[in-house]
């Protein structure tokens, strides 16, 4: 299809022309058979005004014309051949005002010109040519051919009143966008091949349009050729040498978007085809919208991280001002005054029900920030932010929990996880991986504090935010302390035999101390205390169910099982601490006053026998000297005490 | 008994100076609060054992600042502890940040309070760089003398700080020297920059402080030795001179001599006994060559690193790792 360049072949011009102009009522008789036709084919002569009538054999080739002959007498033209030459300008056939063919193919002419008095022009042939511009056209309104190609043009304009316009060819040209075709209301073929297209607009405009050829230019996206999908004329199209071809989801999105096509790069589009891209189309759509909702999901969890971080920072330049821990408590709440609701973001996709709706929720509310987030990721469970400790609470399915190996906690202070590792214990039994970042782990003895967990494999303290992480010897602490949970990995690296002798060898005797020079009603006392403390947060605790309780008792029986020479090494957190020592107080007060009273009573029968002491001597004397003196007399002394009996009774 | 010094007090100041009845509140104490596990146990089971601690040492272990610095005997039993329990550190040869030290400090007092650390680091620094890493022997006998002696200390450095801005009445002619140059230089003579105080001076400033003292002061005689061979000194050249000062240390009685300050025999034979019995342990790796037979476990692993241990994830768990450790049942 389309205007084959060269047409030596007379007959095949005929056949050409047979072609394109069906309606045969525009010639008085069949094309053969017309006379003027014959009469005039290439018009190449020597030397121009010279006598153009066919000299014997049409083929004598002489010079090259350089300029357009004047034609005088030959008014009832129709075709006029005029290929192959050197023509700069179209002039000279304003009398030809019955033309209906004008071919100027392979010229030099560089602007359309000349034109204006062939109302009758059909075809018009201006192939390999200088043509820079379109215009001049005005007059042509019964056009039906236009042939363009191989020019300079660089812009579609002034072709607008074309309305019989069938066939455009404007290939091989300089074109970079294609528009403004508006009002070429019979174009069925349009061809474009060998340009440099980027976009391509109006072609809905074009109802007829039936070919689109836009092989070879710079097509990139459907987006930019979105208005084919709105035309509903167009069967056949071409895309091959664009960048648009190259592209893996090319064919489908084509086929997708342009349901009415029957030929794509003038391959017939099967039955198979149509199916194959309307599924992979619809995959598309899912995946886009898929990582569409990922990447807002994304976003709010990095923007709740921040946030988090933001508190974190706050807070703790807040406890580094002000000495006192009371800050802590209500810094985070007050922080926040867009909190929604309680609940998190959070992403479950094992969840159902009421935890969709809130990542619905969520979504919506991308606008407000938490101040805290909770995350399951296969088998990881991430904690930001001291409010996120709270969702240990929540129900969690025993699928979901039993797969979670690894628990993760940042920007949460150490006290604060301390006080739930109970729950974790209970709630998450697999959980055999613990890291810890931006939690302020700042003393040894805070490490004790994890020995109550069932089992830990492998620990992580992050450098960031955890002070302790500076000593040289903590984790040799954390192999001493926790020993019985043989852990395999501390900061990613491997737990060597060494290591568990030397943690042995640096504080073994600390464990014997703490062990056996602790008099017995110490050791009760501080076991427990720690049993009892476990209780107390098991029963603070929302959701308890009395199963739970059981295990506990189970569970502070087993904590014996733990080695015991380090089992009095306990943690309690400052604020604990403090309380107790607070509790303590009036105890001391009342022992004070009450040893003061002992030591009172004490002194004064010490007085008291210290006084009979002084004075017992002299007493015993007179006592002595009274009993010799009443003696003296044997006789007197005899009567005396005989008086007295009697007296007695 | 009858000393006349006992017959010269009145009965409970007398009780007050020997320290009884601060036992005697604690034991009460302790057997209000722990009364129900007590109660079981007997009374007077529970205060001979208390006092045995108490004559033992190990009383102080586990409690609160305000009882360990309680009493003389309470801070010696304390540094002992310490020295005890963390020698091995120190004979690893790790040389450890202030900041640890005064982490294993709170692994035996909860709350022991930084600036007691800081001021022994100090002590140790010269009030250099308080970053700088501190070898086990050096912090332990500086913490010792800031301890033991910290209400002393802090009457010291107000004297020195007189003595340094010549506000003594005692003397006529005081030095003058320039603040915060702390260095220790022989006396050049009466003019110019001087550094520190005068020694003799000093000491008897220490003296006067030693005879009003109601708290515990170093024997003067030995500080006068510690003071004999300077002319002039620091606040911190003091403090360190009295640490280094054998003789304080002998009559504090905490600890050994610096010698022998890694030497403890029966804690390493105990210590031996506890690797022992660390899961895996091959005969050779053993460090003194006294250690008893160690009982051999198969398969033996040298060197190689830590095996894990086949202990299969249970949902509702029964108990795990505890099977693996033999209890010490020390009781």
């Amino acid at each position: 299809m389309g205007i084959p360049p060269e047409r030596e072949d007379v007959k095949q011009q005929v056949l050409y022309l047979s072609q394109i102009t069906m309606k045969s009522h525009l010639l008085e008789s069949p094309i053969s058979k017309c006379p003027l036709y014959l009469a005039c084919h290439h018009l190449k002569t020597e030397r121009i005004q010279r006598d153009w009538e066919r000299q014997g054999d049409a083929g004598s080739e002489g010079q090259k014309l350089t300029v357009c002959p004047i034609i005088n007498g030959e008014d009832h033209l129709r075709l006029l051949n005029f290929q192959h030459n050197f023509i700069t300008r179209i002039q000279n056939i304003s009398n030809l005002q019955k033309l209906i063919s004008l071919d100027l193919y392979d010229n030099q002419i560089e602007e359309i010109s000349g034109l204006s008095t062939l109302r009758c022009l059909r075809v018009l042939l201006l192939g390999k040519n200088r043509i820079k511009k379109i215009s001049n056209l005005e007059n042509l309104k019964s056009l039906d051919v236009l042939d363009l190609h191989g020019n300079q043009i660089t812009k579609i304009e002034n072709i607008n009143h074309l309305c019989e316009l069938r066939v455009l060819n404007l290939a091989r040209n300089f074109l970079s966008h294609v528009d403004n075709l508006n009002g070429l209301d019979s174009l069925t073929e349009l061809n474009l091949r060998h340009n440099q297209i980027t976009f391509v607009r109006d072609v809905d405009n074009l109802p007829c349009l039936q070919h689109l050829f836009l092989s070879f230019n710079n097509i990139s996206s459907f987006d930019s050729v979105s208005c084919l999908a709105d035309s509903s004329s167009l069967s056949d199209i071409t895309f091959d040498g664009n960048p648009i071809a190259q592209e893996s989801w090319y064919k489908h999105t084509v086929l997708q978007n342009m349901m009415q096509l029957r030929q794509l790069d003038m391959k017939r589009i099967t039955e198979e085809e149509r199916r194959m891209a309307s599924v992979l189309a619809k995959k598309e759509e899912e995946k886009k919208r898929e990582s569409h909702k990922q990447s807002l999901l994304k976003e709010k969890k990095r923007l709740t991280i921040n946030n988090v971080a933001r508190q974190w920072d706050l807070q703790q330049q807040r406890v580094a001002n002000i000495a006192t821990n009371e800050d802590r408590k209500d810094s985070d709440s007050a922080q926040d005054p867009c909190q929604i609701d309680g609940s998190t973001l959070s992403a479950f996709p094992e969840e159902t029900g009421p935890l969709d709706s809130g990542l619905n929720n969520a979504l919506q509310g991308l606008s407000v920030i938490d101040t805290y987030l909770v995350e399951v990721d296969g088998d990881t469970l991430s904690l930001y932010g001291s409010g996120a400790l709270e969702s240990l609470d929540r129900n969690w399915s025993v699928q979901t929990a039993g797969m979670i190996t690894t628990v993760s906690f940042t920007f949460i202070e150490f006290d604060e996880i301390v006080h739930v590792l109970p729950k974790l214990k209970i709630k998450f039994p697999n959980s055999l991986h613990l890291k810890f970042k931006e939690t302020n782990l700042v003393m040894l003895q805070q490490f004790n504090a994890l020995a109550q967990l069932r089992r830990v494999d492998q620990l992580t303290i992050d450098p960031q935010g955890n002070p302790v992480v500076n000593f040289t010897l903590w984790k040799y602490y954390v192999l001493f302390r926790l020993s019985h949970f043989s852990m395999q990995k501390i900061n990613g690296t491997e737990v060597t035999q060494n290591d568990m002798i030397m943690a042995e060898r640096l504080f073994g005797i600390l464990a014997h101390v703490a062990s056996s020079e602790l008099p017995q009603y110490r050791l009760i006392s501080i076991l427990g205390d720690a049993r009892k403390k476990q209780f107390r947060y098991l029963l603070e605790s929302k959701g308890k169910k009395p199963g739970i309780i059981n295990e506990e008792n189970n569970d502070s029986k087993r904590l014996v099982g733990e080695n015991t020479n380090r089992a009095t090494l306990n943690y309690t957190t400052r604020d604990f601490y403090n309380e107790k020592l607070e509790e303590i107080k009036e105890k001391k007060k009342f022992c004070k006053t009450y040893i003061e009273d002992l030591v009172k009573e004490a002194t004064e029968i010490n007085m008291k026998n210290e006084a009979l002491q002084k004075l017992w001597p002299q007493m015993f004397i007179e006592l002595v000297r009274d009993a010799v003196i009443e003696i003296r007399n044997k006789n007197s002394y005899m009567k005396l005490c005989l008086q007295q009996i009697t007296d007695q009774k | 008994m009858l000393s006349p010094e006992r017959l010269a007090l009145p009965d409970y100041e007398y009780l007050a100076q020997r320290h009884v009845l601060t036992y005697m509140e604690d034991a009460v104490c302790q057997l209000l609060e722990n009364r129900e596990d007590i109660s079981q146990y007997g009374i007077a089971r529970f205060f001979t054992e208390y006092f045995n601690s108490v004559c033992q040492g190990t009383h102080i272990l586990f409690r609160e600042f305000s009882f360990v610095q309680a009493t003389p005997h309470n801070r010696v039993s304390f540094l002992r502890a310490f020295w005890r329990c963390f020698r091995t550190v120190g004979k690893n040869g790790d040389l450890l940040t202030m900041k640890e030290y005064h982490c294993l400090l709170q692994l035996l007092c909860p709350d022991f309070p930084l600036e007691l650390t800081q001021k022994a680091a100090r002590i140790v620094l010269m009030d250099d760089a308080m970053d700088c890493l501190m070898s086990f022997s050096d912090f332990l006998f500086a913490f010792q003398i800031q301890f033991y002696y910290s209400e002393f200390l802090d009457s010291v450095a107000a004297i020195y700080e007189d003595l340094l801005s010549g506000k003594n009445p005692n003397t006529v002619i005081v030095p003058t020297s320039s603040s915060g140059q702390h260095r220790q230089r022989p006396a050049l003579g009466e003019a110019g920059m001087l550094e520190g105080v005068e020694a003799s001076l000093f000491y008897q400033c220490l003296e006067n402080l030693c005879d009003r003292h109601k708290y515990s002061c170093p024997p003067p005689a030995l500080v006068k030795e510690a003071l004999s061979n300077v002319q002039r000194l620091t606040f911190y050249g003091f403090l360190m001179a009295l640490s280094k000062h054998h003789g304080i240390n002998q009559a504090l009685g905490a600890l050994p001599d610096k010698g022998d300050l890694m030497h403890d025999p029966a804690m390493d034979e105990e210590l031996e006994r506890l690797l022992a019995q660390v899961p895996g342990l091959v005969n050779s790796i053993t460090a003194s060559p006294e250690a008893s037979c160690l009982p051999s476990r198969t398969p033996p692993r040298v060197g190689s690193p830590w095996r894990p241990l086949h202990h299969s994830r249970k949902v509702d768990g029964e108990s795990d790792g505890s099977t693996e450790e033999t209890d010490e049942s020390e009781t």
